[in-house]
């Protein structure tokens, strides 16, 4: 994925969902930020890679 | 159906005698499923059933099936098999797909250009909370990885050839009568039927092959050899049967991706932060972790969906939700009325629904429940970070509502105001480190059980959980008295200042106006401990407020705490306290008003009666000021330079005069003085607004 098309909350926002599912349990809020830069970091690297 | 060829009558006998035995082994079968037998099994059979050489049987039943069309020979790994269906010669079936619904939906013929690869997963949502693997087609990948996104050229690769198609293979079954289980041999695969793939019809042999159309670059199908055997001669050599060849599977590779420029790592917020994620995730979160929090906040509030619902600082698949009906609401709403005060909600949970916090899905149920209550209107979060209280409408939180709300939040507004200066005395940084904050009490405060929520106090107590929180309900210890209060924290809000209230009990009680109270964080985050110097008994005049008289007036009053003399209201120093005017509270708000009532009344005449002009020092004016309301000494200064009326002692610091501008003409004096007889405050005169029953 190319970085720059990345709108921040919106851009694979059903990837953070399915982990916040798959956890069970509510999250904070700072866990799920860091949970979704996961994502698109891999998402950027998987791509360039 | 197939009719049996003419053959010689023994070889016709024979192969009808092995086709019915053939159907009748796969008479369950479908009409074109192959049924299949080897050469061997077939002999060793008749052999045994019939009482012939096995090896001469081996030569006949080849021959004759070999000529029987309803047969097809087939050579796998050395060893002969016959193949026929119910129906009579096998037909391989046609599986060609080349225009199904699984490959128009993936590879459309005129897509759209792909901004971001997201719009193309499907936005709904799975019905098992497991991680799915989201499968996106190879065809958008490669759409995406082009950039600019244009149309790729029509670089069709020839359609694969079908795999084998999975047919039910009779098992090699040998047929002998007494049925003994034979050792079960390997299926044979399929042949590919390269004949049947190809767009353009199989070749005859000797014939010259027509040239594969263009656009599909699909290579000249080879030519089945022995597709369908040739029809035997009459005469009793037997020609070797051509071996079907499976043609191989064109598989056009596809093309190399041409060389992509390196894609950008580094995405923009909408304030223009650029953001790379090249950097480790710590690092990130460590320089813009709030930023990022607060963006990503925003838009799933914003999410149309509303995919991950949110309480306070959780988040929450909104999916994952419990459920509560409109039983379950009245039930609660009930409990916490029945109660009689703010209820945690891990004490509905526990009380009425009898969940264990160990139990899986505990958190969930217990978010779900706040995120109801938070949406229903007779429900009222009162909680802090730690600890989520519920009140319900028609619950008296405190007992005292001597101060309406909407008149507190006009006369503590000077504290939103910047006119907030608790932090003289102590520190914002000092108050969080050590936990505690002390602050003598002034008279409203003590007659009001009020504390303006100024800095000192905003920086002990927790702040509102949520963003239209307006009230916290916190529990005041008092460690001297063991007796329990609850304290209303009303947030700042707007241009309307904070208070606290709930403590007039304790006040009243226990301490005296110019006293020093120390309040303390305890490890309960709703929980604070409220202590007081104690000291001997003393017995004083001081100012009391007579609310049946709706006067001010000295009474004796007997008090066991240290004060500060010089906020005590004593009869001895402040005596004129009791000429103050007892404001109604929605008039108090008016500053300037009540700085010039109280200037007139505890100020010394140093004018004439035609010009009066008082003076007053800042103490005093403090003192008597926060008699009628709160204000801080900030305040009362700017009102002071702000004032026309009001001029400093440029000798003396802290000391001010109040003269009030001419009221009357002369005949108005008079009238003035009449009245003045009649012990009515000239202020009230003034402005006409109020009225001795007031």
């Amino acid at each position: 994925m190319d970085a720059k098309v990345i709108v921040f909350g919106e851009t694979a926002i059903d990837r953070l969902v399915q982990w916040l599912r798959a956890t069970g349990q509510p999250q904070d809020i700072m866990d799920l930020v860091r949970q979704y830069l996961e994502i698109l970091s891999k998402a950027v690297r998987e791509e360039n890679e | 159906m197939t009719a049996a060829p003419t053959l010689p009558a023994d070889q016709q006998r024979l192969a009808e005698d092995i086709y019915r035995l053939m159907v009748a082994q796969g008479a369950m079968f479908a009409m074109d499923t192959p049924i299949r037998q080897t050469l061997a099994s077939l002999a060793a059979f008749l052999a045994r059933r019939e009482g012939r050489d096995r090896a001469e049987l081996e030569a006949a039943i080849d021959l004759a099936l070999s000529a029987d069309s309803r047969f097809t020979r087939e050579v796998v790994d050395g060893e002969v098999r016959f193949v026929t269906t119910r129906q009579g010669a096998y037909v391989p079936r046609e599986d060609a797909d080349t225009h199904s619904f699984k490959q128009r939906l993936h590879d459309p013929e005129h897509p759209l250009p792909i901004d971001d690869i997201s719009v193309v997963v499907s936005t709904s949502r799975p019905a098992i909370t497991t991680v799915e693997p989201v499968y996106i087609s190879d065809y958008w990948q490669v759409q995406l990885a082009a950039a600019p996104v244009e149309p790729e050229p029509e670089a069709v690769t020839a359609p694969e050839a079908p795999a084998p198609v999975a047919e039910p293979v009779l098992g090699e079954v040998p047929l002998t009568p007494e049925a003994a289980p034979a050792p079960v041999e390997a299926a044979a695969p399929e042949p590919a039927p390269a004949a049947l793939e190809v767009p353009a019809p199989a070749p005859v042999e000797a014939a010259a092959p027509e040239p594969a159309p263009a656009a599909l670059e699909v290579p000249a199908p080879a030519p089945v050899e022995a597709a369908a055997p040739e029809p035997a001669p009459a005469a009793l050599e037997i020609p070797a049967p051509a071996p079907v060849v499976e043609a191989p599977a064109p598989v056009v590779a596809p093309a190399p991706r041409p060389a992509q420029p390196p894609r950008s790592t580094v995405f923009t917020l909408s304030d223009g932060t650029a953001i790379d994620l090249r950097r480790p995730v710590d690092e990130i979160m460590a320089e813009y972790g709030d930023l990022l929090a607060r963006v990503l906040a925003e838009r799933l509030e914003r999410d149309p969906l509303q995919r991950i619902v949110s309480f306070g600082r959780k988040y929450y698949p909104e999916a994952n939700l419990a459920s509560f009906g409109k039983n379950d609401l009245r039930k609660i709403r009930d409990y916490i009325l029945e109660r009689n005060e703010p209820l945690l909600d891990t004490e509905i949970i526990a009380d009425l629904y009898y969940h264990n916090p160990r139990q899986a899905d505990y958190e969930g149920f217990r978010f779900s429940l706040n995120y109801r209550l938070h949406r229903e209107k007779d429900f009222e979060f009162v909680g802090v970070e730690g600890a989520y209280l519920w009140a319900t409408r028609g619950l008296t939180i405190t007992s005292g509502k001597r101060v309406k709300a909407a008149e507190m939040g006009q006369i503590t507004s000077y504290l939103v105001e910047g006119y907030d200066d608790s932090s003289e005395l102590q520190s914002v940084e000092a108050v969080r480190q050590s936990g505690s904050v002390t602050r003598l009490l002034t008279f409203f405060e003590w007659e009001y059980g009020v504390l303006p929520l100024d800095a000192g106090l905003a920086a002990l107590l927790p702040p509102p959980l949520l963003p239209d929180q307006r009230t916290a309900v916190l529990r005041f210890e008092s460690p001297q008295h063991y007796t329990t209060y609850l304290v209303e924290v009303r947030f700042p809000a707007g241009n309307r200042g904070g208070w606290l209230q709930g403590l007039e009990e304790f006040f009243r009680e226990h301490v005296a106006p110019g006293a020093l109270i120390t309040i303390t964080r305890t490890g309960e985050p709703n929980v604070f401990h409220i202590v007081y110097e104690e000291g001997p008994e003393q017995t004083e005049r001081l100012l009391t407020f007579d609310e049946k008289k709706n006067r001010f007036a000295f009474a004796n009053v007997s008090f066991y705490c240290v004060v500060d003399e010089e906020q005590l209201p004593t009869q001895s120093r402040y005596g004129r306290l009791n000429r103050l005017k007892a404001f109604p509270m929605g008039e108090r708000r008016k500053a300037e008003l009540m700085l010039e009532h109280v200037s007139e009344t505890i100020g010394d005449q140093v004018g004439t009666p035609a010009a009066p002009r008082y003076a007053v020092t800042l103490d005093d004016l403090y003192v008597a000021f926060n008699v009628l309301r709160p204000g801080s000494r900030a305040y009362l200064k700017a009102l002071l330079e702000r004032g026309e009326d009001f001029s400093a002692d440029e000798s003396t610091p802290g000391l001010y005069y109040y003269a009030p501008a001419p009221r009357a003409s002369a005949g108005e004096v008079e009238e003035e003085e009449d009245e003045a007889l009649e012990e009515r405050p000239p202020l009230r005169q003034r402005y006409g607004r109020y009225d001795e029953d007031e």
